[in-house]
């Protein structure tokens, strides 16, 4: 092995060490004692003092949370119910609109795929104060149903489904149907549709983590409720609980979240990503080329 | 809803074209419509909405009507004691992170295109994970390293002469860091794929003419990966920069575990949401949410016309 390569694996490693021992820290964090933690002890990333049972009486916090406990499974029902409505209404949107703007030609078509780039490379959250005043004008605030109608427009999921019917649905197709005499509807149902799966599980997917871990939307148009909340939100009123942070409003609680509590709460907010990316892991490979998540 | 919308833009093209067209055309108009619908809800209408409450007048206990108030609210913005600072803030962010962040996507994702096989597909692996984390997750993850009695990078407070997480973020000077890090290590990941997937469309032939010419590992990335992967340098620039003016939930976040020591209105973003949450000055609100609007629209712009990376496929 010469110096050059040498010098670069050493390099990619280095860095490589900084992205994974904080993450194993701190998922070990999730199986520490609170004491232990604040002594000190634990030893090397605290692996020496993870247990099972340090989960069961962290579980046992968290779950108590709330006026009757229970409240961050509630979180995890409402975050499922705003992801995964958002996600379908994303993919009901998106196909045909992708379809419509690679394969038909309409006037404005150029326009409003300038509009779904731009849309798409700006930071969502720009339009949270704007949609807040909306939903507030319809007297829906703290209520679930507008999310998931706002998570349902996904311009890049548009993006995705216009850039996998351009790659791979050639226009001849498209014209041969038309001789066939099938309508412009027909054709996206029996032909476009069908061979929409990669596009479908792509959309699917980004639409899912971004809607998962969105933070500002449901701060917005969810925090009065706090039976409505999203995981991502609960999260922040966990810490805002806890005695580490805000020991007033801890002193109240029966229940005590130190770190220990409050990482358990993190990892279990986030295997449901851990779950969708092992799903779509084999189609993500295939389209990784196709663009960027958007920030 | 659908039918309301589609049926006056049906109307629209041009009557004395052949059936066919205007077949193609109603299809097509019909296939938008669920997204046009969804356009209307959370972009246009919100915007439109934005505007119209900006130019309103902000009720007040001695004045409760809200009529017409004209530029007024974006007046109060602009001359808000705290306006100019946020975005001075944001510039010092940016200044910190742009450069180091940039130089990590770019060199990582270099790095990773020389190692061919497993090592380099599974560092690259490893560097995407940390973005898994987005949003909350991280903050929290962050809030673990930042308190020097349980952080695994604990030394390095020790050397800072730091003992706690108020001291670790609020210390002057230090807050633009903390962010700079937070950033990068949630953020880097996933660009390091983009920038790679353009390293990845470089024919293998001008790789292997170069090395035949007798270029080195390095002169092969300065004088002909860079080149080449020059647009997806300049997106992930311009995307970046984007982020950093929505800046939110780690400055809000960061001061609530600090015991409020940073300043409650650090970021516009932050400004934003005190006028609507804080202060019910919605046409503040709105005139602020504005503001950041036209800034971003103009980043975005620049990324879809100019970065050369959209369009193509539009032969």
């Amino acid at each position: 092995m010469n110096l050059g390569r040498l010098a670069r694996v050493v390099t990619m490693l280095f860095v490589a060490s900084f992205f994974v021992f904080p993450i194993i820290g701190f998922i070990a964090m999730a199986f520490r004692d609170a004491d232990q933690v604040a002594a000190g002890q634990g030893g090397w990333l605290g692996l020496g003092g993870v247990s099972l049972d340090n989960v069961s009486h962290s579980w046992s916090q968290v779950n108590g949370f709330g006026p009757s406990g229970g409240l961050f499974v509630q979180w995890m029902q409402n975050s499922i119910i705003v992801s995964v409505g958002g996600a379908l209404l994303a993919i009901l949107a998106a196909i045909p609109a992708g379809y419509a703007m690679a394969r038909l030609r309409f006037r404005f078509r150029r326009a409003l795929l300038m509009i779904t780039l731009i849309t798409m490379v700006m930071p969502n959250t720009v339009l949270v104060i704007p949609l807040f005043l909306e939903v507030n004008a319809v007297n829906a605030i703290g209520e679930l149903w507008p999310v998931v109608v706002i998570m349902g427009f996904f311009p890049f999921g548009v993006y995705l489904s216009y850039i996998h019917f351009m790659t791979s649905m050639p226009g001849e197709l498209v014209e041969a149907a038309r001789l066939d005499g099938l309508n412009e509807v027909s054709i996206f149902a029996r032909i476009a549709v069908p061979i929409s799966k990669q596009a479908c599980v792509l959309v699917a997917f980004f639409a899912f983590v971004a809607n998962w871990t969105n933070f500002f939307l449901p701060l917005a148009l969810l925090s009065s409720n706090q039976q409505n909340k999203t995981v991502s939100i609960g999260l922040q009123e966990l810490i805002g609980a806890s005695p580490l942070f805000n020991p007033t409003v801890a002193a109240g609680l029966d229940v005590k979240l130190y770190m220990p509590q409050l990482a358990l709460a993190t990892v279990i907010g986030m295997l449901p990503l851990l779950a969708v990316f092992l799903g779509a892991q084999r189609y993500l490979i295939r389209g990784e080329t196709v663009g960027a998540v958007k920030g | 809803m659908t039918t309301t919308l589609s049926k006056p833009l049906q109307a629209a093209p041009s009557q004395g074209r052949r059936t066919r067209a205007s077949s193609e055309t109603l299809g097509a108009w019909t296939l938008m419509a669920p997204y046009l619908v969804l356009l209307l809800i959370a972009g246009v209408v919100p915007i439109g909405y934005a505007i119209k409450t900006s130019l309103e007048r902000s009720p007040t206990p001695l004045d409760p009507s809200s009529g017409f108030g004209g530029l007024d609210s974006f007046r109060t913005v602009v001359t808000d004691f705290r306006f100019v600072d946020t975005f001075l803030n944001i510039g010092a962010v940016l200044v910190v992170w742009l450069p180091i962040m940039m130089l990590g996507i770019v060199g990582l994702a270099l790095l990773i295109h020389a190692s061919p096989g497993r090592f380099g597909a599974s560092m690259r692996f490893v560097y995407f994970i940390p973005g898994a984390l987005a949003g909350i997750a991280n903050f929290v993850l962050w809030v673990y390293l930042l308190n020097p009695s349980q952080s695994p990078i604990e030394w390095i407070w020790g050397v800072l002469g730091v003992d706690t997480v108020k001291q670790a973020v609020a210390t002057p000077g230090h807050l633009p860091f903390v962010l700079a890090a937070m950033m990068f290590f949630q953020g880097v990941g996933s660009w390091i794929v983009v920038v790679n997937g353009g390293l990845n469309s470089i024919a293998d032939e001008t790789l292997e003419a170069a090395a035949i010419d007798g270029a080195n590992a390095w002169q092969l990335a300065w004088h002909i990966k860079l080149p080449i992967i020059r647009p997806w340098i300049g997106y992930a620039a311009l995307m970046n920069l984007a982020y950093g003016f929505q800046l939110f939930l780690e400055p809000q976040l960061l001061d609530q575990v600090s015991s409020n020591a940073l300043p409650d209105q650090w970021t516009p973003t932050q400004l934003g949401y005190a006028f609507a949450f804080s202060n019910y000055n919605f046409p503040a609100a709105a005139a602020m949410s504005l503001i950041l609007l036209v800034i971003t629209l103009g980043i975005g712009m620049l990324i879809v016309f100019r970065s050369g990376l959209f369009g193509d496929e539009e032969r």
